[in-house]
C-alpha cells in the first residue's frame, strides 16, 4: 500500500511524519481511524478545543461583516473566551494590511506533489507587505526558536510564496514581503512575528523536497524509538506504548488547525438517507 | 499548463466549445447520460484557472457531492497548479455554512427564542431524537395516526420528509396537511392522518424554535428567508462564486434552482449542466421542469447527444425498455438489443446468487473485464442477498465492495460489541445485555475466541447482569477446554468492566467508547487489534454519540437534565443511527465488483462495462417505498392545488420512474447487462414485477419482428 498519488501534504501530517513515520503510514497511507483517547482528560481537552475553534470562528464572522457587538453578546457564557475576544478586538488587527482573507486555502507544488496550507488570516497590500496571521489560543507561548522550526511556520511562508501571486495583483510575492505572526490572545494578544527571505525559502523548500520525497519513496515506515512522542497519540494501543498522556503537558496549539475537522459535523448525509 | 489542454483529454469540438465560452458566458448545456457533459464542466474549470480565473471564485454546486467527484478528481491531478482552492458545495452544505456563518445577523428575526445562543444543527438521527421528544406526548395523548400500521421511527421520519419537501419546494409548512389532505384523502381516517402529521410538523417547528435546533428543512428556511437578505452574505458568495459550474441539475431541487437563478445574475460566467430523461431523485425533491427554467437565464444552449459510453445493443437495449414503459421518454433505437442481454432463469433465489458469482468469476478470467467496471445492483439490498454475492466473489478471489446509505450502525459487528459491553458497564441503565449479545460481544472483542468457547463462558460466567472472574470455573477441564490463555483475556476483559462499574463516576458515552477502545479493545490479543474496519465503525459510533452528546449539552441549558448514555444506546437500538460518513465514500474508491442498490450507484455518476440487475421479478424496481404520509409528486412544485392522485397517476409515475432508471443504468452501461432472476423471491414468494413484465413484453415483440421479417 502506498500515498495517493493525489496526496496534500499538510502541516500536520509532514509533522506527523517527522515525530513518527508508523504514525504517518497508520492515518494517511492506510486511513485507520482509532479513536483512543489522546489525553488523560478528555472532556477538558475537548472543552479547550471547542473553545479554540469557536473562537478561529468569531474571527471570521467578524471579518465577513457580523457587527462585533452581536458577537460580544453571544460570550455571556465563557468568561475566557470574552477575554480572548476583547483582545482580538484590541490588539488583533493592528497594523494588518487592508486586503483580508481568512480562512483561505492555497496549495504549492514540491517534488511532484500537492502541498497545502489554510490559514486564519492572509491580509496583503498591493506592492506591500503579506502577513500570515495564526490566531493562538493556548496560554503557553513557546520560545522563538521552537516557533521557528515549526512545520507550520515552514509551510506557511513557503506555500504563500509559492502559491499567493493571485492575491497580491497576480505578481510572485517576494519572500521579503512576507511575515508570519502567531498571535496569541490569551497573552494579551501578544504576538511573535517571523519574516521571510529568499535564502530562507530555498532552505525550507529543500527541506520539504527532502521529506515529501523520503515519504514517497519509503521503503518502510518505522515507530519512532522517543517514547514521548506517544503519549498523545491515539495509535498508542495499536502500537503498545503506554497510557494516555497528561492533558497539562499537551500542547493544544499544535492541533488547532486539527480540531476543525474533528468539530466539522456532517450534513449532507441529512437529505441522503433512505427512508 | 492545464490538463484540459494537454492530449491526453480527448474532448470533441462540441465539448471544447463548451469548456472555451468567453469568461463572461452563461452556457445551458443539454444531453443525455454518458455524452460528456460532466468531462466538459471538469475542462471548463481547468479553463478557468488556465484563463487566471482565481479558485476561490469558482463555484461547482452539485445535487449531491459524489457527483463532484470527477471535478475533486482532475483538480488533484494538476501537478503544476498552484494557487487557491475551488469550492464544492451542494443546496444542504451551504445552507448549513452559510446559517452557521451569519447566524447572529439573523437568529432573532427567524423566530429562535435564543438569538444569542449558538444554533444546534441536527443530523437526522437528530431529529428523530428531538422529534420524539417534541411529538410523542401529543401522539400518545390525541392518540395520533392510529389507523396507521408502520412503527413510530418510520412515521416520524416521513413528517421530517414532509417538512424538508416543504423547504425544497417552496411552500410553507403549515400547507402541508392540506395538500395532501386534498389529493389523496379518500376517507374521513385518512384525512385524520393527514391531519396529526400537519398537527406534528407545527409542534417540532415550534419545539425547534424554541430550543434553537435547526433541522434541514429550517436551516433551508433560515438560509433562503432570513441570511440571503443580508448584504453581508449575498457578497460573501457572489464573491465566492464569480464562475458557476452547475452539473446534474435536473437532480437538483426547487430552492437549489432559485439560488443558482440568483447567482445567474451576478456571476461572470456559468455553466449549468441538464442530464435529460433523468430528475431520478424524485422522492427527495428532484424538479427537472423547475431545472429547465435555468436555461432562459443563460446566454448560449448547448447540446450533447451522442453516448460516448454505451455499445449500440446497450443503447438500443435502454432506449427500447424505456419506450415501452412510457412514450414520453426516448423513441426506440434500430438496433437488436438482445445481445447486450444475457439472462438465465432459475427456480430459487441462491441459484441466482450463485449464478451471479459465476458470471462475474467468467467476466474476470475470461474476458479480463475489471471487478471495478463490473457492478451489481438491486432495487433493495438486504443483508444476506449482499453477504451471499460478497462471500461467493471472494471464495473465487474476486475483491468487493459495498455501499449502503441506510445501514444502521447497530448492524456492525463493532458498534454492537461496544454497544453491548456499554449496557454491561452501566447496570443502572436496567438494559442488561441478552445471552446472544454476550456471546457474540464476547467473541469479538477477545482475539480466537470461537462460538462454542464463547457460549461456555456466557453460560458459567454471566451471571445477573454481571461476567465473574474466569476463576469461578471450578472444573479443570473446563479450564483446559477453554483455554488459558483465552481465559486470560477474559478476566482482562470482565475485570476492566467491572472496574468501570465500580468506580467513581460514569464517563460521557463516546468516551466511555473510546477508553475502552483504547484501553483493552486494540490492544494485542484483542478483536479490534489493527482491525481497520473496527477503528472505522468504532470511530463512526464514537462521531455519532459526541455529535448526540454536543447537540444536547446546549439543550439541556433550556429543558430538564437527560441521561444522555441511555438515551443514545436506546436511539442506536431502534435502529435510527446510520453507519453513513463521508470517509465511508472515500473507502468506495477502493478496488472490488460494486455491490448496492441501483440508484446508490447511478450517484456515482461513473460508467462500467458490466451490469447485473437483480431480483428483475421484484416490485421494488418501480414500486414507491410505502410512505403514508408524505407524497413526492403532491409536494412538489408542480401540483395544481385541488387535484386528486389517482391509480392511474400511480401506474403512470411507476413506470416513467423505471423508464427513467432503466435509461440511466444503460447509458452508464458500456458492454452487456446481466439479468438475475428467480421464479422465487429471496423470501420465497412468485415474482411477477414491471421489469420481469417490461423486458419479456420486449423479447416477445423482437422475436414477432424476426418471424415476420
Amino acid at each position: 500500500m502506498s500515498l495517493n498519488a493525489d496526496f496534500a501534504f499538510t502541516q500536520g501530517s509532514l509533522g506527523d511524519f517527522a515525530a513518527c513515520a508508523r504514525r504517518f503510514e497508520l492515518r494517511y497511507i492506510k486511513r485507520m481511524r482509532y479513536p483512543a483517547l489522546e489525553v488523560d482528560d478528555p472532556l477538558q481537552f475537548e472543552e479547550r478545543t471547542r473553545q479554540g475553534a469557536r473562537f478561529h470562528k468569531l474571527v471570521q464572522q467578524h471579518l465577513l461583516g457580523v457587527p462585533a457587538e452581536l458577537l460580544t453578546a453571544s460570550l455571556a457564557d465563557d468568561e475566557e473566551l470574552a477575554r480572548w475576544w476583547a483582545n482580538y478586538l484590541a490588539h488583533g488587527l493592528i497594523d494588518l494590511p487592508e486586503a483580508r482573507h481568512p480562512e483561505i486555502t492555497l496549495q504549492a507544488q514540491l517534488a511532484g506533489r500537492r502541498l497545502v496550507a489554510t490559514y486564519d488570516l492572509l491580509a496583503l497590500a498591493p506592492d506591500g507587505p503579506a502577513v500570515i496571521i495564526d490566531w493562538k489560543t493556548g496560554a503557553r507561548v513557546p520560545s522563538q526558536s521552537d516557533l521557528r522550526g515549526r512545520m507550520q511556520t515552514i509551510v506557511y511562508r513557503y506555500v504563500l510564496a509559492q502559491a499567493g501571486a493571485h492575491l497580491y495583483a497576480g505578481e510572485s510575492i517576494p519572500p521579503e514581503r512576507i511575515r508570519m505572526d502567531y498571535v496569541y490572545v490569551a497573552r494579551g494578544g501578544e504576538r511573535i512575528s517571523f519574516k521571510y527571505s529568499t535564502a530562507r525559502m530555498r532552505e525550507d523548500e529543500a527541506l520539504l523536497s527532502q521529506m515529501i520525497s523520503a515519504i514517497a519513496y519509503a521503503d518502510g515506515f518505522p515507530l519512532t524509538d522517543d517514547l514521548r512522542r506517544c503519549r498523545f497519540c491515539s495509535y498508542r494501543s495499536l502500537c503498545d506504548r503506554g497510557e494516555a498522556g497528561r492533558l497539562e503537558d499537551f500542547d493544544l496549539d499544535e492541533v488547532e488547525d486539527e480540531a476543525e475537522e474533528i468539530l466539522t459535523l456532517d450534513f449532507d448525509q441529512i437529505a441522503e438517507i433512505e427512508f | 499548463m492545464i490538463l484540459a489542454d494537454k492530449e491526453s483529454i480527448a474532448l470533441t469540438e462540441a465539448q471544447m466549445a463548451v469548456a472555451r465560452a468567453p469568461l463572461d458566458g452563461k452556457t445551458w448545456l443539454e444531453g443525455i447520460a454518458s455524452s460528456g457533459k460532466t468531462s466538459a464542466g471538469v475542462a471548463r474549470v481547468l479553463h478557468l484557472l488556465e484563463r487566471g480565473a482565481p479558485a476561490e471564485s469558482i463555484l461547482i454546486f452539485v445535487p449531491h457531492r459524489s457527483l463532484a467527484q470527477p471535478y475533486i478528481t482532475a483538480l488533484r491531478a494538476q501537478n503544476d497548479y498552484r494557487g487557491g482552492h475551488v469550492s464544492v458545495a451542494t443546496i444542504g452544505s451551504l445552507a448549513q455554512q452559510m446559517v452557521d456563518m451569519f447566524w447572529f445577523l439573523v437568529a432573532d428575526a427567524a423566530g429562535f427564542k435564543h438569538p444569542r445562543d449558538l444554533p444546534i444543527f441536527l443530523r437526522l438521527e437528530l431529529v428523530q431524537y428531538f422529534m420524539t421528544r417534541a411529538i410523542e406526548p401529543l401522539v400518545d395523548e390525541g392518540d395520533y395516526f392510529a389507523s396507521v400500521r408502520i412503527d413510530r421511527p418510520r412515521l416520524y421520519s416521513q413528517i421530517v420528509d414532509n417538512m424538508n419537501k416543504a423547504a425544497l419546494v417552496g411552500f410553507p409548512i403549515s400547507e402541508i396537511g392540506s395538500r395532501l389532505k386534498s389529493a389523496l384523502a379518500s376517507g374521513v381516517e385518512q384525512a385524520h392522518i393527514f391531519e396529526d402529521a400537519q398537527t406534528c410538523a407545527l409542534a417540532f417547528r415550534r419545539y425547534c424554535l424554541s430550543h434553537n435546533l435547526l433541522d434541514f428543512s429550517l436551516q433551508l428556511e433560515v438560509f433562503r428567508d432570513h441570511v440571503w437578505e443580508t448584504p453581508q452574505a449575498r457578497q460573501y458568495l457572489r464573491g465566492r462564486c464569480k464562475h458557476l459550474i452547475a452539473d446534474g441539475v435536473e437532480e437538483d431541487n426547487p430552492a437549489s434552482h432559485a439560488l443558482l437563478g440568483d447567482l445567474l445574475e451576478s456571476c461572470h460566467s456559468a455553466l449549468i449542466i441538464y442530464d435529460s430523461d433523468a430528475g431520478f431523485r424524485r422522492f427527495l425533491g428532484a424538479d427537472p421542469a423547475s431545472a429547465r427554467r435555468l436555461a432562459d437565464r443563460c446566454d448560449v444552449r448547448a447540446a450533447l447527444d451522442e453516448s460516448l459510453v454505451s455499445g449500440r445493443a446497450v443503447k438500443a437495449l435502454g432506449s427500447q425498455l424505456a419506450a415501452q414503459l412510457s412514450p414520453s421518454l426516448a423513441a426506440a433505437a434500430g438496433a437488436d438489443p438482445r445481445p447486450a442481454l444475457i439472462t438465465e432463469a432459475h427456480r430459487y433465489h441462491p441459484e441466482m446468487v450463485d449464478w451471479v458469482a459465476r458470471q462475474v468469476d467468467m467476466l474476470v478470467g475470461q474476458r479480463d473485464a475489471s471487478p471495478n467496471d463490473i457492478v451489481i445492483l438491486a432495487p433493495f439490498m438486504s443483508d444476506a442477498l449482499r453477504f451471499g454475492l460478497a462471500d461467493g466473489l471472494r471464495q473465487r478471489g474476486i475483491p468487493v465492495r459495498s455501499h449502503r446509505p441506510s445501514r444502521a450502525l447497530r448492524d456492525e459487528p463493532a458498534a454492537r460489541t461496544l454497544l453491548t459491553l456499554a449496557r454491561l458497564a452501566h447496570p443502572h441503565w436496567e438494559l442488561p445485555p441478552t445471552d446472544f449479545d454476550i456471546v457474540f460481544a464476547l467473541m469479538a472483542a477477545i482475539r480466537d475466541l470461537d462460538m462454542v468457547r464463547a457460549k461456555l463462558l456466557c453460560e458459567m460466567l454471566y451471571r445477573h447482569g454481571r461476567l465473574l472472574p474466569f476463576d469461578e470455573v471450578r472444573a479443570v477441564a473446563m479450564q483446559e477446554r477453554i483455554t488459558f490463555a483465552l481465559g486470560e483475556r477474559y478476566d482482562r476483559l470482565a475485570a476492566w468492566v467491572n472496574r468501570y462499574i465500580n468506580g467513581e463516576r460514569a464517563d460521557a458515552i463516546d468516551i466511555f467508547f473510546r477508553r475502552l477502545f483504547g484501553g483493552l479493545l486494540s490492544r494485542a490479543g484483542f478483536g479490534f487489534h489493527d482491525d481497520v474496519d473496527a477503528g472505522n465503525t468504532a470511530q463512526n459510533l464514537v462521531d455519532s454519540a459526541r455529535g448526540f452528546r454536543w447537540s444536547l449539552d446546549f439543550f439541556s441549558r433550556y429543558d430538564e437534565e437527560i441521561d444522555l448514555g441511555l438515551d443514545y444506546v436506546k436511539m442506536v437500538d431502534r435502529g435510527v443511527i446510520a453507519n453513513f460518513y463521508l470517509r465511508d465514500w472515500i473507502a468506495d474508491a477502493d478496488e472490488g465488483v460494486l455491490i448496492a442498490p441501483a440508484y446508490t450507484f447511478l450517484l456515482s455518476n461513473r460508467p462500467v462495462d458490466y451490469q447485473f440487475w437483480l431480483n428483475i421479478g421484484s416490485e421494488g424496481w418501480s414500486r414507491r417505498l410505502y410512505q403514508p404520509l408524505t407524497h413526492p409528486y403532491v409536494l412538489s412544485r408542480a401540483w395544481l392545488p385541488g387535484a386528486v392522485w389517482t391509480e392511474d397517476d400511480e401506474q403512470r409515475v411507476s413506470r416513467e420512474t423505471l423508464g427513467r432508471l432503466l435509461l440511466a443504468l444503460t447509458r452508464r452501461c458500456r458492454k452487456a447487462i446481466y439479468l438475475g432472476y428467480s421464479e422465487l423471491s429471496e423470501s420465497g414468494y412468485e415474482q411477477r414485477g414491471l421489469l420481469l413484465e417490461t423486458i419479456q413484453g420486449l423479447l416477445r415483440r423482437l422475436a414477432r419482428e424476426e418471424r415476420h421479417v
